[in-house]
């Protein structure tokens, strides 16, 4: 076959084979989203402290100014995506809980014409490292780990590798496989600037075999470079979880409670790099990100570039829905969360925005769980090898603290026993609680 | 507002209703292979049986406000496996009693599907076997042309005599005497894998049973572990103790409680270590009872006994969480 | 108030049904109903009997070793009745068995001096004695007939001659109900159903 030499990997414990719908948006390029008029920019899109607001209620803003300073070590900077009038600095509602925002109206002109392009060989790694600093990159797979933390690790770890995840394996998302078919050059840059910050000499690309084509295009790109090598990756869910893609590629195991550098790992996502990139060359500061806009209801389904702060009413007008939505869901199907309002922003981990016809979001409806039949699936599907079962009914009887006892925190939130389970158990939501509330 | 629930938003298209009904499918060709054996009798304490269990389930829910369960089907599983755990000759009353006791005492009043800790089929023939153990252990010889012709008939008369099954003449006269009751031993096997021996309706006939099985490993409803090392533990102790493992394999109810009883979710072990050690156990607890008990057969104690121990199993032995060291 | 005492047995603090005391004898002897009956009785004695004399000689007896004399206390009374039981009524008593001996440690009698007669005074205690007894007696009673009429097909009151076997007709009795697992069951059914009851 054409990626015969390459070997097949994945990881073994559990995982499932959720349908795909990628066939939506993946020949969809990506596209320009219209300014928004209004943007909501939530000071807080990633892991650790909120970032201090700069600005106040009848400031004017220009793009890529900074309004929210990062706080501390683990924190992010936060920028202006559009120019205009700050209107509000309110605690507004995200993803279903609430945060510091600053909401922008539009208003004035772009100044910033074409930025100026550095070269980044000469650049210190400190400079680099600088420059991602203060452009404010999280890790724009979800989690949103401050980027410029993650890529200087205590030094009493020695890291060895960095694993690039262009996997994807949340079903209907596809802007990181575009991101790596239109800017293919750009996410090779941007590797060897993050494998210049980290010093290391080995970097593998992980990529699903449902993306055949970017494999291709990535192994005859990278035939000169004997340091980046793709890895294709059997399709499975959770097959782009940190701790299964270095197992599955390097075959090491993060010990519990532990992070990847803990086995000498960096683990990057493809839409970071490419941000990275941009930062470093052109002192871009993070504002706007690439976002897969799917769903059966949806009429363009396709890839966006859009604002950070553009609100879901903007993306439906732009879109265009046919039909009553029964749920928004802000990411993937698997681990994307939904909001219950038009005004959540998109932010610097979304990777999708996902609509839910009213029929499609009964199917799933967890308010109607039955009791758990022991029938054992979930343990098979868990790739952490844990026991929702006992999780979920000690959840049921709100025994959080017992939760602990089953390794509650453990659980990576993948969504795969809930997924599987007859009963249609809400473990994921029991898991979310018990984390919450048995700290 | 749109509507709110915690991730994931898609679903496998998994279902405790189609997983129940699979396993009534599942439980098809035994179903036939009982009619062609017993005639039209079976089919008639089958059907009672199963309409027994899904009053009793109705009742009982109603009485103890439940959520009621039928259409997931549990309740005719219950009612279908009481029914094939008895002989042709019991009285009606028998598979009447066994199925409201399996259903309203050893599944509703300890909760209902999923908290019951003893497999409701087995812990109801158990129950009546005590209660009627002359009636239960009257065999009749199967019948020697197809039961399928006497169905028309309406005839639920029994006219076969009565003998002891393969098991009892194993453990009364050893293995002569079963060679004089089936004439050679390749004869011997035939008949018992096709079911031309007497016993329970729905146990006898291996050949039937294993398609079911078939089907419900297929679809992946049953695992390998808890047959495969229940079955391969009789094996071992009849090579070790000198038995016709053949034999033992294929008489009295050790394939049905292998892969229809002892595989049951809610009262079996969870891990696959688990599942191991529980086939494990049930296998020697049945040799045990076969070679040296007072009654010829102990498939339905042994998985019984491990139902109560399941629980247990499930505690010691967990699957080793990755990245945990132990 | 007496009354009180001597009701609250019956069904409030039905010692089998609520307090779940004295469960051995329970599953051991109610196969039969004038098992029932005659280990009840010998119960009511001896309990309403080490009751009172407990209660009076209370404020004499050291609280270190106080267990030890009433054993000594009750098992006097089992002795009697023993004795008696054993004089007149032969095969009740060769039915009833080792459980007779073993009132002396039966934990409704124990229970019942510690909890109640070693505090109340004597007339009150004798109450509580004839009450708890008689709880006692009707819910073993209770059971028995149950479980000999599912069992045997037969309701037995009958004693040294005297009294009636009554025959259920057309009922092929199950045998399960007379070993000790129709006990378990039916002790677990009642159990529940006075559980719904109180409830109420
Ligand atoms: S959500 Fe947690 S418990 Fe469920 S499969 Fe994923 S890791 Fe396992
Ligand atoms: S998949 Fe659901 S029903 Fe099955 S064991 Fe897990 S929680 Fe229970």
């Amino acid at each position: 076959m054409w990626y015969s030499g390459l070997k097949i990997k994945t990881f073994r414990t559990g995982g499932v084979h959720p349908h795909e719908y990628k066939g939506l948006t993946e020949e969809c390029s990506i596209i320009n989203f219209p300014v928004p008029q209004k943007v909501i920019i939530p000071l807080s899109q990633h892991i650790g402290k909120t970032a201090k607001a700069l600005v106040k209620k009848g400031d004017m803003v220009s793009e890529y100014q900074l309004i929210g300073q990062k706080d501390g070590k683990i924190s992010a900077n936060v920028h202006s995506s559009i120019p205009g009038k700050v209107v509000d600095v309110v605690m507004a509602c995200i993803l279903n809980y609430q945060v510091l925002s600053v909401v922008i109206q539009l208003e004035g002109e772009f100044k910033t014409g074409n930025l100026k392009k550095d070269e980044w060989e000469p650049l210190k790694k400190e400079e680099i490292l600088k420059r991602i600093e203060s452009a404010g990159i999280v890790g724009m797979g979800g989690a949103g780990f401050p980027t410029d933390f993650k890529l200087s690790p205590p030094p009493d770890k020695k890291i060895d590798t960095l694993l690039v995840n262009g996997v994807e394996c949340e079903p209907y998302l596809t802007s990181d496989y575009r991101l790596m078919m239109e800017k293919t050059d750009e996410i090779v840059e941007g590797i060897k600037i993050v494998k210049k910050v980290l010093g290391v000499r080995t970097v593998f690309l992980g990529i699903e075999l449902n993306k055949k084509k970017a494999i291709k295009k990535f192994k005859d790109r990278l035939t000169s470079e004997s340091n980046i090598h793709v890895v294709p990756l059997k399709v499975k869910y959770p097959q782009g979880g940190e701790k299964q893609l270095i197992k599955a590629i390097l075959k090491r195991q993060v010990p519990s409670g532990g992070l990847p550098f803990d086995v000498g790992v960096i683990v990057s996502n493809i839409a970071t790099v490419y941000a990275v990139r941009e930062a470093v060359l052109f002192q871009k500061p993070l504002t706007e990100r690439v976002v897969t806009v799917a769903g059966t209801i949806v009429e363009k389904c396709g890839n966006y570039k859009i604002r950070v702060g553009t609100t879901v009413s903007e993306v439906i007008k732009e879109v265009g829905i046919h039909g009553p939505i029964g749920k928004v869901i802000m990411g993937g199907p698997m681990m994307g969360i939904n909001v219950s309002t038009v005004e959540a922003p998109v932010m610097k981990g979304t990777s999708g925005i996902l609509f839910f016809s009213e029929k499609e979001a009964r199917s799933i409806d967890y308010s109607f769980y039955k009791p758990c039949i022991h029938c054992s699936k979930c343990l098979e599907a868990c790739p952490v090898n844990l026991n929702p079962s006992m999780l979920s009914i000690l959840g049921e009887m709100e025994k959080w603290e017992d939760m602990k006892g089953y390794h509650l925190q453990d659980c990576i939130e993948c969504g795969c026993c809930s997924f599987v389970c007859p009963s249609r158990r809400p473990i994921v939501g029991w898991v979310k609680a018990g984390k919450a509330l048995s700290a | 507002m749109y509507r709110l629930s915690v991730s994931p938003h898609i679903h496998s298209k998994a279902s405790v209703s189609r997983i129940m009904w699979t396993f009534i499918v599942a439980l098809m060709p035994a179903m036939a292979a009982s009619i062609w054996f017993f005639g039209p009798r079976a089919l008639y304490l089958e059907i009672i049986s199963v309409a027994t269990a899904v009053i009793t389930e109705l009742l009982t829910g109603l009485l103890l406000k439940k959520r009621i369960t039928l259409s997931d089907g549990s309740a005719v599983i219950t009612g279908l496996l009481v029914a094939f755990n008895m002989p042709v000759s019991v009285p009606y009353y028998v598979p009447i009693v066994g199925s409201f006791f399996g259903i309203a005492i050893v599944k509703q009043l300890f909760g209902g599907l999923g908290y019951n800790i003893f497999n409701p089929a087995l812990a109801a023939r158990v129950f009546v076997m005590f209660a009627w153990l002359p009636e239960m252990t009257t065999w009749n010889a199967p019948l020697t042309t197809s039961g399928f012709s006497k169905l028309a008939g309406f005839n639920f008369s029994i006219d076969t005599i009565t003998t002891a099954t393969p098991l009892a003449i194993a453990k009364m006269k050893g293995m002569a005497g079963l060679l004089t009751e089936f004439g050679s031993k390749m004869g011997m096997y035939k008949d018992l894998f096709l079911g031309k021996c007497p016993g329970c309706i729905g146990e006898t006939s291996a050949l039937a049973l294993l398609l079911g099985a078939g089907l419900l490993l297929l679809t992946k409803i049953i695992r390998w572990p808890i047959p495969l090392s229940y079955l391969a533990t009789v094996v071992l102790i009849c090579l070790l103790s000198g038995n016709d493992p053949i034999f033992h394999l294929l008489s009295g109810g050790l394939i049905l409680g292998a892969f229809f009883m002892a595989t049951d979710y809610v009262t079996s072990p969870m891990t696959p270590k688990g599942m191991i050690l529980f086939g494990v156990g049930c296998g020697l607890v049945t040799m045990v009872l076969r070679l040296k008990g007072g009654l010829p057969e102990g498939v339905s104690f042994s998985i019984l006994f491990m139902n109560a121990l399941a629980p247990l199993i499930d505690r010691y032995f967990k699957n080793p969480v990755l990245g945990v060291k132990t | 108030m007496k009354i009180q005492e001597l009701s609250k047995g019956l069904f409030k603090e039905n010692p089998i049904l609520v307090l779940m005391l004295g469960l051995c004898p329970t599953l051991a002897v109610s196969t039969k109903a004038i098992y029932g009956i005659g280990m009840g009785a010998a119960v009511i004695f001896v309990l309403t009997c080490s009751n009172v004399i407990i209660s009076l000689i209370k404020d004499f007896i050291p609280d270190k070793i106080r267990i030890p004399s009433y054993i000594v206390v009750i098992a006097t009374f089992v002795t009697i009745v023993d004795y008696v039981m054993k004089a007149y009524t032969p095969e009740l008593h060769k039915s009833l068995g080792i459980f007779i001996p073993l009132i002396v440690v039966n934990c409704i009698i124990l229970g019942r001096a510690e909890a109640f007669a070693a505090k109340k005074n004597v007339l009150d205690s004798f109450f509580d004695g004839i009450g708890m007894g008689l709880g006692f007696t009707l819910a073993l009673t209770l059971i028995a007939v149950i479980r000999e009429i599912l069992g045997a097909g037969t309701i037995t009151l009958k004693l040294l001659g005297y009294g009636w076997i009554v025959e259920i007709p057309h009922l092929n009795p199950m045998i399960v109900m007379i070993l000790p697992p129709g006990a378990f069951i039916t002790i677990g059914l009642i159990l529940g159903f006075s559980n719904i009851l109180k409830k109420r």
